[in-house]
């Protein structure tokens, strides 16, 4: 239960994390058939409706991808690469394994109480009281391991991957705890600004945690599955800069005009670090592309890269107030934070879950052609879901804007594109089953014979 | 490798952090200006509908923000129109408040102006699609009477 074993809290959060991402997963199913066929409401049972109603089970689909899923899959490599790169052992194995317990309590209990309805009402910030001091606690936690790892280093070079994982740390906890308002139960401010901060947290949550330790974790597997260094150290270190772009979700809204522009200004010089990073993984992967057809985890890899910087560009535009005030409140915000949130993050996790995995349990995947298969249907899965909905948006936003159509019209036209929608989701449902069954068989059900991977092997490309 | 790297890491998050809580938190909050004539104080059972209204989470679905380039297009009773533009002043006694993300459903703002029918929005809560074909809304019959009644009387705030 407390092993010490190198390695083995980072086993653990990457397969807690395969297991919970099945479960939102299914969520988010359910929630495009009720949007599809309204009418599949009547199918469920009395007993059930209240939990299985679109506006309870909307949290629990995003919070458990954010913190069961995504998060834990980052914490497995952060605990993964750091000792490697720090050439040291992880500061405790043991208070890993307590984060472990913790981090699996919190998303058990968030994943009961949404759909129960206790919530705070607030995007992303839904979780009640308890359960955003227990991932404070968490959080707290995984600093200490990461900080007490680095500075007990023996590996007098720091790369950069180092530094996104700490700053990340560090800024999350702040956001988390000013945007949740964590010192009062009810977790809300009043009157406008309480919709301000809740975006100063909702986009922060993006920038300070999942981009700023997902680049970092892209800057580990680049080198590593390209067996190059990184082109430029240095212009790596750019992607540090945390932008503060959370009011461009509210142009136009009662929020005070210069907030609005001055977030406008923030998210384009936004596009600086995007830029450095995208120029440093493109010259990186020169002379290894014809590697991206082969090596799966670098075509995950790749292709989340390309998908951050389809959502890099599609974020700085519509952060102008004419976009914005056109795509604002319709489906193309949902396709933009799937692009994101699956394409570019999970992309990357997908990669760092099959590179580090059999390295963790001593043994190969269980199957090259189920990960081909996971590969496939998520990309494809992915695409018509997005594009469905990004066409979707801009009818929806053309007919509100002939202030003429009624409101009822502009929804009973979507319909076929709700459905189309669903279609895609279902692919990329079917490909993550297929990404948990290989884990899981990987895991607990392992044909191949054990192949020893030495601990420690390589740094990060340094 | 310096140890100055380490301390110049760990203020620069710091100083943006804070930069970050001035700028969103701070300067707002001491900027905020007093309630409008279309704030509303909220009685227990409206407060107690506005609970309703957020735990089954109506906000994922409607919105309670007028933009000023949308706003008062046509009358206010006219079908379509979403009324006039929301300001800071009329969210004075909220917590939190729903200004949402998404529009599957009509923004609900000034949805009493509309109608302003108690008996409806009950029914409408109840059977969405009988009343409105083609609706994405879900039923609410589940609630009960005690607690349909209170979110009605919320919902007749938002004027």
């Amino acid at each position: 239960m407390w092993s010490t074993e190198p390695g083995s809290a980072s086993r653990r959060f990457f397969l807690s994390a395969v297991f919970w991402l099945i479960v939102p997963v299914f969520m988010g199913l359910i929630l495009s058939i009720l949007l599809f066929v309204p009418s599949a409401q009547d199918l469920v049972p009395m007993a059930a409706k209240p939990y299985l109603n679109f506006g309870r089970l909307r949290p629990a689909h995003v919070n458990i991808a954010i913190f069961g899923w995504l998060s834990q899959a980052y914490v497995g490599g952060i605990l993964h690469i750091v000792p490697r790169l720090t050439r040291t052992k992880l500061y405790s194995e043991k208070l890993a394994h307590i984060n472990w317990w913790l981090w699996n309590l919190l998303i058990l209990l968030a994943a009961i109480t949404l759909p129960m309805g206790l919530t705070q009402g607030r995007e992303y910030a839904e979780m009640i009281w308890p359960l955003d001091l227990l991932l404070i606690v968490n959080w707290v936690l995984l600093a200490i391991n990461i900080w007490g790892t680095f500075l007990r280093r023996e590996e007098p070079k720091v790369y950069v991957s180092l530094w996104n994982f700490m700053a990340a740390t560090i800024v999350f906890l702040g956001v988390y705890a000013v945007g949740n308002k964590v010192w009062d139960p009810s977790g809300a401010y009043t009157g406008m600004n309480d919709n301000i901060i809740n975006y100063f947290y909702v986009h922060n949550l993006f920038n300070s945690w999942f981009t700023t330790a997902g680049l970092g974790l892209a800057l580990y597997l680049l080198p590593k599955l390209t067996d190059k260094p990184l082109y430029s150290h240095r212009l790596a270190l750019w992607g540090l800069w945390s932008v503060w772009t959370g009011q461009h979700h509210q142009l136009y809204s009662p929020a005070p005009d210069w907030l609005e522009y001055l977030t406008i200004v923030f998210s384009i010089l936004a596009a600086v670090p995007t830029t450095a990073f995208i120029w440093n993984f493109i010259k990186t992967m020169e002379g290894r592309w014809h590697r991206v057809g082969p090596d799966i985890m670098l075509r995950f890899l790749v292709t989340g890269a390309f998908f951050w910087a389809l959502t890099c560009v599609q974020g700085v535009a519509q952060s102008f107030r004419t976009f914005s005030l056109f795509v604002h409140f319709t489906y193309w915000v949902v396709g933009h934070s799937h692009l994101a949130f699956v394409g570019d993050y999970s992309f990357w996790a997908f990669a760092l879950t099959y590179l580090m995995l059999p390295q963790l349990l001593r043994r190969p995947m269980h199957s090259r052609a189920l990960m081909e298969w996971h590969y496939w249907l998520t990309t494809v899965g992915l695409t018509i879901f997005m594009v469905t909905l990004w066409i979707a948006g801009l009818i929806q936003a053309q007919n509100w804007m002939s202030f003429s159509i009624p409101f009822i019209d502009t929804v009973r036209s979507l319909q076929t594109y709700l459905g189309v929608r669903f279609f895609g989701g279902a692919l990329m449902v079917v490909g993550q089953v297929i990404f948990a069954y290989n884990v899981w068989r990987t895991a607990f059900v392992p044909t191949a014979q054990p192949v020893p991977v030495p601990v420690g092997a390589g740094g990060g490309g340094q | 490798m310096k140890q100055t790297s380490v301390v110049y890491l760990t203020v620069g998050s710091l100083l943006a952090l804070l930069f970050g809580i001035i700028v969103t938190i701070i300067i707002p909050a001491i900027q905020a200006t007093g309630p409008t004539a279309l704030a509303h104080k909220y009685t227990d059972q409206e407060l107690r509908g506005r609970e309703i209204y957020k735990r089954e989470g109506c906000w994922y679905c409607h919105t309670q923000q007028v933009r000023a380039p949308e706003a008062n297009k046509g009358m206010v009773h006219q079908k379509g129109d979403i009324g006039p533009e929301s300001i800071e002043g009329d969210y004075y006694y909220q917590s939190p408040v729903f200004w949402g993300t998404e529009r599957q459903g009509p923004d609900l703002t000034h949805v009493a102006s509309r109608i302003d029918s108690r008996e409806w929005h009950i029914l409408h809560l109840k059977d969405p699609r009988a009343l409105n074909p083609g609706t994405l809304m879900p039923s609410f019959a589940y609630l009960s009477d005690k607690e349909l009644d209170d979110l009605a009387a919320y919902l007749l705030t938002l004027k």
